[in-house]
């Protein structure tokens, strides 16, 4: 290629889409402490966003994204459908501390437009141990939404359950 | 193939360690630095030059405020305590931003949060006339009120007033979250400014791309005054590929054929393993080997204003 035209060649920008680092990340699960009648147990929760509408992204932007979110685009704004597995050491049989939880979360800005504090937002409902049960959460997220707290709390099962999540999300 | 498994395992490992010691090193030194924030006696008030049709104020790291005649540019503009939120400001801005005069032109070279702060941007967003990122920016952005332009290398837009600025070809890299990596190759641009006859180089962050600096010096062949960069220098075997060092920057000064060049770009946050003060050091011993001096290479200090071209 001649000198001129490959000072002219700009890299690429495309959309976000799943990589293998991205993969990988999204394995790394997000520990619980979880109080249910009274009873302490160790929790984990792992994340995936089907869809997210982003309210704070730039008014010329496209802003619906699939699985990969950028870190901005969700906390400058945005409201987010989840899916969430989640392991809750609550009983003897292994196969039994496995859930489903589904909801939806909104997140809005604080500091840096939300790259340096977000708070969020949000209800869900989970399946665990033959229930369904409907949860209500506030989360502040930093660096990035890198490191958060997520609190929920749940009325059912009897006696309600809290559940108190350190939230490690890369995008 | 045991050996060549085990050798591989070695070399992972062996740069892992590597890898996780600077990390360690430099995340050290930036919380070293937590509530050390010198300020500066004295701070210009009133930045507009009545005697000058070209002055540069260094607000501090890669933000400059220009004048050229009755427009003001502002360049990369950081004026939070931290960036990124690890890393602490050593020295307070060059100017309040209560003080500043309305922005013709803001100029975003690329995505780091060194040089696109969006709190900064919050700050200044009733000054800001029109704002340029390169391609790719806007996703980053969020939504403010001030227009907001993406411009690709070689394309020019022509502002209010004839103040003309061009995107032009650096090297660097325009992720800001690191796993954008993939997607984004592009993301980091140079610019051009001109009005009334004067030209400014800025070139944000940049690798030596003598190439690069000689197609733009081609299309700018009298460029007044070029803001390059000297920082960071060290670790030099990973920082060569996107940051000159003071002596790269001395020769992208020549290659682009400039008057007068203002370092910029150290000495306000630890973003390296540089040592204090060593970035302007190097450059003064570079300078003195490559007979340069100072009526070419103006050393500012964090909030001196220096008028080149007077009325």
């Amino acid at each position: 290629m001649p000198g001129e035209a490959r000072a002219q060649t700009e890299g690429e920008i495309g959309s976000p889409y799943p990589t293998w680092p991205w993969i990988v990340t999204q394995l790394v699960p997000s520990p619980e402490l979880v109080i249910q009648d009274g009873q302490p147990a160790f929790g984990a929760r792992w994340q995936l966003t089907p869809v997210l509408f982003s309210f704070g992204i730039h008014r010329s932007q496209r802003p619906w994204r699939a699985f990969v979110v950028e870190p901005i685009v969700r906390h400058s704004g945005s409201l987010e459908w989840y899916v969430s597995p989640e392991y809750i050491a609550l009983d003897d049989d292994f196969s039994r501390r496995f859930g489903l939880r589904t909801g939806v979360r909104s997140y809005v800005p604080l500091i840096e437009r939300g790259d340096y504090l977000s708070l969020s937002f949000g209800t869900s409902v989970m399946r665990f141990q033959e229930q369904t049960a409907v949860a209500y959460e506030v989360g502040a997220h930093v660096l990035f939404g890198f490191l958060g707290t997520l609190l929920s709390y749940s009325p059912t099962p009897e006696g309600g359950r809290f559940i108190s999540t350190l939230q490690l999300r890369f995008f | 193939m045991r050996c060549a498994r085990s050798a591989l395992a070695l070399a992972v490992v062996a740069m892992m360690s590597t890898m996780g010691c600077r990390i360690g090193q430099l995340m050290t030194r930036n919380l070293a630095a937590f509530g050390e924030e010198r300020s500066l006696p004295n701070r210009i008030t009133h930045p507009e030059r009545p005697d000058a049709r070209l002055a540069v104020l260094w607000v501090g790291h890669a933000t400059a405020l220009i004048q050229m005649e009755d427009k003001f540019i502002l360049t990369d503009p950081v004026f939070t305590d931290t960036i990124g939120q690890l890393s602490p400001r050593l020295v307070e801005p060059g100017i309040a931003v209560e003080n500043l005069p309305p922005i013709d032109a803001v100029l975003i070279s690329h995505m780091h949060f060194d040089h696109m702060s969006l709190g900064s941007l919050e700050m200044l967003a009733s000054k800001v006339r029109w704002l340029g990122l390169p391609r790719g920016g806007l996703v980053y952005l969020t939504d403010f009120a001030f227009p907001a332009r993406e411009v690709p290398w070689w394309t020019s837009q022509t502002l209010a007033g004839g103040l003309r600025v061009t995107s032009v070809p650096v090297q660097h890299n325009g992720w800001r979250y690191g796993m954008d990596r993939d997607w984004r190759q592009g993301g980091y641009t140079g610019w051009v400014i001109e009005y009334r006859g004067m030209t400014v180089y800025f070139s944000g962050d940049t690798a030596l791309n003598a190439e690069r600096f000689r197609a733009t010096a081609q299309r700018f062949p009298s460029i007044d005054l070029a803001l390059l960069p000297i920082s960071p220098i060290h670790p030099r075997d990973y920082m060569h590929k996107m940051h000159v060092d003071p002596n790269e920057a001395l020769t992208a000064f020549e290659l682009l054929g400039a008057r007068w060049m203002v370092p910029v770009h150290y000495d306000t946050f630890v973003n390296s393993l540089d040592e204090a003060g060593e970035p302007k050091r190097v450059l003064l011993e570079a300078m003195e080997k490559r007979g340069f001096d100072e009526s070419r290479v103006a050393l500012l200090e964090i909030g001196e204003q220096r008028v080149f071209i007077e009325r």
